[in-house]
């Protein structure tokens, strides 16, 4: 070791403390709570922050050896370069496995110091120090991997500057979203180990009192919002880099980051059953457990290389770490369900499906079949070719026919969910509540069917989110017009700005997915054609050239406006063509220029492809209000409710049921 | 206040009724209305949006942008434009060439029909067992509740000075 | 936010509840769920870890068929069709002048055809297919500089390509006196097993 460079030795060091504090953490929380001795207890705080200080040591060390060029190192060598400019070069930190991890690491420790300093006064009630331990031992268990399979501070020969060092995948060095993508989609993920944790820690305590409710609900918000914003801005990149004009193509990397997000969502709406009726709480927590192990799932999907990703890292070697925790996280989590799970079960009953525990219930179990189609359409192939050892594969086709049903139905049920009472609906009431908001949907479809949308599925679509977006403004409206602008504060008026998020997401897609129009054209330069009601005029076609790349840019100006200049670049250290498109957006429709290869600056040809995408916009704008509204939600709203408030209607006296 | 009263009214019913009509007017005017035959290029497109790029890593062939991705597009626009090949025969063809996993749409035969029968299962599954649930929960649990029920919510109601308000809005 | 987690809730269950004690189901579904889970861990550790493109001899749903239609016209300008070259073995090469491996393989296959012609009317041809974006300028500059004066057939709209299932370069056919495919090799291929190959093919369908 003393013969490494003072990165390696600084890195190593750092995680090997790391590995230290958060196992020593852990043990002395576990026999603190065994022995009940509350000095112990207060041991584990300095090991909670050796931890922190330690992922951060490791993570500068990385991004100090990438900036200095330290090629010393395997990692540096893999993914840095000379020519990298300076942003791409700090985000080479996530652009590989190793540092990925590191990223995770750091966040992860992150969120353990913070549980740890947030429930400081706390930490002797074992449910809280169960959750600490649990945090502290899945702290150890990425340092561990940093360590051991995925060490991004291995050593390495002096480099071979013709074979090495190009800096990281061009797809990672062409646009500013690589630095916000993936740190906001990991605060996604890593988050849900907290609510995952109070989650054992309330299995091993047979306690899921109220304190655990509104803590797990709010962490699990917090992560849920980032993840969300993470996949949307993972979307909005993929549109804006890979040139084929689409948001989501139903990659194995992709579904990995839906998986959680559907459990999660799940777990956000049924909370609220157990927050009201007591009930559901073994399935709360076992959908917490789900979602913290369907992101250890979809790490190792994307990080071993066992399914074919444009995403992925395969690296051979992290793959039995991660199955390995996968497994011991199912096991541990099954057993405790197992053996506390009949008595926390809850003796009460759901009266009637038409509720809004009913609708949460209803709700739940399509999500979760959403989760089960689209965890066995991404493993499937691997199905069979364990079964039959030929290789098959399950894409895009497979997806939409199976989802578009289960979004349909999730879109109705958000309509009719917010006006549903709790416990029991009379026809009377949904009729007068739902009045309004079924207009607005009938408003909407005949919008789309004016200006010439087709198609009963789209229809639909377009029909059950006016009826939703219908539904989440009234109730909006209902609550501004009682307490002024905060009603638009707390779970269910936040929850209903996330709503209208989802809605505009949704009637995105369909319009863009249903009313593209594509075409190509080659064109000489100062020709114009056009396509769809519009022109496009090519002004000039010519060569550039940077450090990186070299490459061809044609200037074109849309309806005889600005010009837009799409572009193709090869960047020469990996012989890669990346296409940069251009894309006109507004609120109504989106037009994506690409050129495509057989573009000569030297003839001044043009090969061109045209996207005319109706809505895309709606689709940001949705993601935008997501966050918003996960903001507003975590606020907290009016006074919260005392228990003995009246919930619904007075249940009717027993001669009165008795005389129907 | 009569158009309240008529608005309430058309609430019970009559609303409702014409809203199911102009639904399913609508719906069925949009849904079958002709938009033409599909041009080559449409076909094109949603042929090579149903095949994988036989070397990428899970791109469509539609969305690739190499060598045999760009071949392909073109093979499938010229069976498009000089046979009267139907979209699943191309396909096949093109499987054939190239090998099963280039194939997006899972079989609905052999072992792959599994990929689409136990969804299908799962959702039957969990339908049964929500009736059932529901089942057990009406008959189960009394919900009427007794005199000292009651007497316990006033004395609550009582002491929390009564200021809860009844509503379904948390 | 004061934690209330040691309270109960009204219907949270209490040790010494005098309510009766229920069925216990969990541990049945625990176990159910955990059987289902162990068969797809058991999927995933079974599963092959970055499966790379197939190298070597690989099958195709051509061997023992006819050759696919391979017509076309070649980089000096005439014009090519496979099916006229009946009667000898031939081999087939697919490559595009930018590829590393095409290059690396180029100088086996001149010494495989000097071998073969060593064999008189029995040795067989070689041809190749170029794969777009390669035009008779980019092939022609191609054999100029490294050697070779075989007809090289441009597949400027991929359709040879796809008739013979070709997705990455370099890969090679061959195709007995019949017209029937007998061997696919994927990937950079040496004189040598190319010369074993065509021999093997000859040994084993008796010419």
């Amino acid at each position: 070791m003393l013969a490494e460079g003072l990165n390696g030795f600084l890195g190593h060091s750092a995680l090997i403390v790391g590995l230290a504090a958060s196992l020593f953490g852990a043990m002395a929380m576990i026999a603190a709570i065994r022995t009940r001795n509350p000095r112990l207890v207060r041991t584990v705080i300095p090991y909670g922050w050796l931890a922190l200080v330690a992922a951060v040591v490791a993570v500068v060390a990385m991004e100090r050896a990438l900036i200095t060029r330290d090629w010393s190192l395997a990692y540096v060598q893999k993914v840095g370069s000379y020519d990298t400019p300076a942003l791409f070069n700090f985000t080479a930190l996530w652009s590989a496995l190793e540092g990925s991890i590191l990223l995770w690491l750091l966040l992860l420790a992150m969120y353990t110091a913070i549980v740890m300093r947030r429930y400081r006064a706390r930490l002797a009630d074992p449910a809280v120090g169960w959750a600490l331990a649990v945090m502290l031992l899945v702290t150890a268990f990425f340092f561990m991997l940093a360590l051991g399979p995925t060490d991004a501070f291995r050593e390495a020969a002096a480099p071979n500057f013709a074979m090495c060092c190009r800096g990281p995948n061009p797809l990672l060095q062409n646009h500013l979203l690589v630095m916000f993508h993936p740190p906001i989609l990991y605060l996604g993920f890593v988050g849900f180990t907290v609510p995952f944790a109070f989650a054992i820690a309330a299995l091993v305590t047979g306690r899921v009192g109220e304190g655990w409710l509104v803590e797990t609900r709010r962490w699990a918000l917090f992560a849920w919002g980032f993840l969300t914003l993470g996949i949307v801005l993972g979307g909005w990149w993929s549109y804006e880099v890979l040139g084929w004009g689409g948001v989501w193509a139903w990659d194995p990397v992709e579904n990995a980051s839906l998986l959680p997000w559907l459990t999660g969502t799940a777990y956000i709406h049924s909370v609220m059953v157990q927050e009201r009726r007591g009930m559901l709480r073994v399935w709360n927590l076992s959908l917490l457990v789900a979602t913290f192990s369907l992101t250890i799932l979809g790490t190792f999907l994307t990080r071993s290389g066992v399914v074919n990703s444009v995403h992925a890292f395969s690296d051979g070697t992290i793959g039995p770490f991660l199955l390995g925790g996968f497994g011991v996280v199912l096991v541990v989590s099954l057993a405790l369900i197992g053996w506390r799970g009949d008595r926390l079960r809850s003796p009460g009953a759901i009266d009637s499906p038409v509720s809004r525990e009913g609708a949460f219930l209803a709700n739940n179990v399509l999500l979760a079949l959403f989760a089960f189609v689209i965890l066995l359409g991404t493993v499937f192939p691997l199905i069979v070719e364990a079964k039959e050892d030929r290789q098959i594969a399950v894409g895009s086709p497979f997806f939409d026919a199976m989802t578009r049903p289960i979004g349909l139905v999730l879109l109705f049920l958000m309509a009719v969910a917010p006006a549903l009472p709790w416990r029991k609906a009379s026809g009377e009431l949904l009729r007068d509540r739902l009045f309004w908001p079924a207009w607005c949907g009938a408003g909407t479809l005949a919008l789309a069917v004016g200006v010439g949308a087709t198609g009963w599925a789209p229809l639909l679509a377009f029909a059950f989110a006016g009826f939703a977006g219908g539904a989440a403004i009234r109730q909006l409206v209902l609550a501004a017009r009682r307490q002024g602008y905060r009603g638009l504060l707390g779970r269910t008026n936040g929850g209903m700005v996330v709503h209208l998020g989802v809605i505009m997401i949704a009637v995105g897609l369909a319009a863009s997915n249903s009313y593209t129009h594509a075409a190509e054209f080659t064109v000489q330069e100062g020709e114009t054609v056009s396509f769809a009601g519009h022109t496009f005029t090519v002004v000039d076609v010519y060569d550039f050239s940077d450090e990186r790349s070299v490459g061809i840019k044609a200037d074109i100006s849309i309806d005889g406006g600005q010009a837009y200049t799409p572009a193709i670049s090869k960047y020469t250290a990996f012989g890669m063509d990346v296409a940069t498109p251009s894309v006109k957006s507004s609120f109504v429709k989106d037009i994506y220029l690409t050129v495509e290869n057989g573009t000569k600056p030297s003839t001044g040809t043009a090969k061109l492809k045209v996207f005319v995408k109706p809505m895309v916009m709606w689709i940001w704008i949705g993601g935008l209000l997501c966050g918003v509204g996960t903001v507003l939600a975590a606020f907290p709203g009016r006074n919260r409710r005392r228990p003995t408030d009246a919930v619904s209607a007075p249940v009717p006296l027993e001669e009165e049921i008795a005389g129907v | 206040m009569s158009g309240a009263r008529a608005l309430q009214h058309a609430k019970r019913w009559p609303g409702w009724v014409l809203l199911v009509l102009v639904v399913a007017g609508l719906l069925a005017y949009g849904s079958t209305k002709d938009v033409g035959a599909r041009t080559p290029e449409e076909r094109v497109e949603e042929i090579s949006k149903q095949l994988a790029c036989p070397i990428c890593d899970g791109e469509t062939v539609y969305e690739s942008r190499n060598t045999a991705s760009i071949s392909i597009r073109a093979e499938i626009r010229a069976q498009v434009t000089t046979t009267d090949a139907g979209d699943d025969e191309i396909i096949a063809y093109i499987v054939q060439q190239f090998g099963a996993q280039t194939q997006l749409l899972p079989r609905a035969s052999g072992f792959e029909s599994l990929v689409w029968v136990i969804p299908s299962v799962a959702l039957v599954c969990a339908a049964v067992g929500l009736w059932f649930a529901f089942r057990r929960w009406r008959t189960a649990v009394d919900t009427v509740p007794d005199e000292q029920d009651r007497a316990l919510v006033a004395a609550a109601l009582a002491a929390g000075d009564g200021a809860g308000e009844a509503g379904d809005d948390t | 936010m004061s934690d209330r987690a040691g309270e109960t809730r009204p219907g949270e269950t209490q040790p010494g509840d005098p309510r009766p004690t229920r069925r216990r189901v969990a541990p049945f579904v625990a176990l159910a769920i955990a059987v289902v889970l162990g068969g797809l861990l058991w999927v995933l550790a079974a599963s092959k870890a970055g499966v790379d493109d197939e190298q070597g001899l690989i099958d195709s749903p051509l061997l023992d068929r006819p050759a696919p239609t391979l017509r076309g016209t070649t980089a000096a300008g005439t014009s090519f069709d496979l099916s006229r070259r009946k009667g000898s073995w031939v081999v087939v090469n697919f490559f595009n002048s930018d590829c590393v491996p095409c290059k690396a393989e180029h100088p086996e296959l001149l010494t495989f055809v000097e071998q073969q012609s060593r064999l008189g009317a029995l040795g067989a041809e070689l041809y190749m297919v170029a794969q777009q974006p390669d035009t008779a300028t980019t092939v022609n500059a191609f054999l100029a500089e490294r050697g070779g004066d075989w007809p090289v057939v441009l597949d400027d709209d991929g359709t040879i390509s796809v008739a013979f299932g070709v997705a990455l370069v370099p890969e090679t056919f061959v195709i007995d006196p019949d017209g029937f495919v007998r061997v696919r090799w994927a990937g950079q291929i040496d004189a040598l097993t190319l010369a074993n190959l065509v021999q093997q093919a000859r040994t084993e369908y008796g010419q």
